[in-house]
Formats: structure tokens, sequence, C-alpha cells
């Protein structure tokens, strides 16, 4: 079964983090990520620019309006997600909380829809 | 440069679909999906289970929290994602325009951060 984390931050406190702080907390993230490849529940994942850079779009009478920012204004905000597989939601849970800003923020954890071939 | 389409829809106004429209919505998401494929442009994504099923992870002190639901409460909800190949922005912007749910929800578009190395 393959889960969704999304991970969520306050962009705000990351910039306070000193370099080496933020230096420390890559590397959190290259090890945990290295682990999960080893482990083979890798499916995917991406590190997203800040919420500032995002637009969103809707269609009304076939005409596109595009807004600046994310869809909704939160105190944490999006950051990147990893897929991973796992045999169940008490395992999602498990490897979320390993995730290093499990600690600072906040992780969602959603089941992937299982499309049938 | 790639992009992530975060696909927004009130989970109530997709329940009152009929069949019918349910699966003309389904047919376009697969022809978009057929297209996105074809073009190359097509780098991952996946429908997500409804919000109801997320769960949402802190680890604090060493402890794992979990609440039951979505990172945020909205009135329009994450139902999947693409990851996409667009030249820029306004490309990014003109795919997110045919996603068939941009007409009832919204899509965010968010740049993914390119990793050095």
């Amino acid at each position: 079964m393959q889960y969704m984390l999304l991970i969520y931050e306050s962009e705000a406190q990351a910039l306070r983090r000193s370099q080496s702080e933020q230096g420390k907390l890559v590397q959190s993230f290259m090890t945990f990520t290295q682990n999960l490849v080893s482990s083979g529940k890798m499916r995917g994942g991406d590190r997203l620019e800040r919420s500032t850079t995002a637009t969103t779009v809707r269609v009304h009478n076939g005409k596109t309006t595009a807004i600046d920012g994310p869809f909704a204004e939160t105190k944490e905000q999006l950051g990147g997600y990893y897929i991973v597989e796992a045999g169940d939601l008490d395992e999602a849970i498990a490897i979320a909380a390993r995730i290093p800003s499990a600690e600072l923020g906040s992780i969602e954890v959603r089941p992937v829809m299982q499309i049938p071939k | 440069m790639q992009y992530m389409l975060l696909l927004y829809e009130s989970e109530a106004t997709a329940a009152k679909r009929s069949q019918a429209e349910q699966a003309e919505i389904h047919r376009r998401f697969m022809a978009l999906n057929q297209d996105l494929s074809s073009a190359g442009k097509r780098v991952g994504g996946s429908p997500l289970e409804r919000s109801s099923t997320a769960t949402t992870v802190r680890a604090r002190d060493g402890k794992t929290l979990t609440t039951d639901g979505p990172f945020a409460e909205t009135k329009e909800q994450l139902g999947g994602y693409w990851i996409i190949e667009a030249a820029d922005l306004k490309e990014a912007i003109a795919l997110a325009a045919r996603v068939p749910t941009a007409e009832s929800g919204c899509v965010e578009v968010r740049p993914v951060m390119k990793i050095p190395g």
C-alpha cells in the first residue's frame, strides 16, 4: 500500500535556523531518505520551493485565473513530500514520525488511491 | 523545470455529482494523464484517498502524536497531484488549467526544488 507523506513546517521558523542548524537538518533528511531507499520503501518524493512561489489556478466559464500564493494560508506550509510503501497505516505513521521535520512541524499521512489495472 | 500540481476540490461537491458526471470527469482525467505522458511531461502523480482517511503526525520530545484528519481543515480538500515537466510557470499554469477539477475547485502550482548533484 502506498502513502503520501506531506511535510508541513513554518517557513518563518525555518528562516530563523542558523546555517549550521540548517546543515544538520539537511544531513538528517539525506540520512532519512537514504534509509528509506535502502529499505525498499521509497517510491518518490520532492522538495518544493517556498510557498510564496505558488500560483493557484481556477477556471471559470473557460477563463483561467491565476492568483499568486498557495491554495490555503496556513501557519505551517507544505515544503515537500514522500511517497512510501508501507504494510499499513501504523507503519506509514512510524515512517512519518522519523522525518526530521516531524519534530518541527507536521506530517500529513494520506493513502494513495489504488487504481485498478 | 518540474512543477507540482496540487488538486483541490470540495469533497462535498464531488459527492453530489451524478454517476454520469463522475464518469465524464474520470474520462477527462484519464485523457489528460495520457496527453501528459505522450508529451513526455508527466513525471509522476496519483489520486489520493479522501481527506477523512488522513492522519497528521507530529514527533515531540521523542513521542509520536497522531490526530485523525488532514493537516488543515479547508473548504476544498487535496484529492491528488501531478509532477509535471514544463518550460516555465506560464506553461505549468496552462497545463493546470486543463485539469478537469480546475473548473470545480483549484490547482496549486508549485515549483519543485532542483537538488544539486
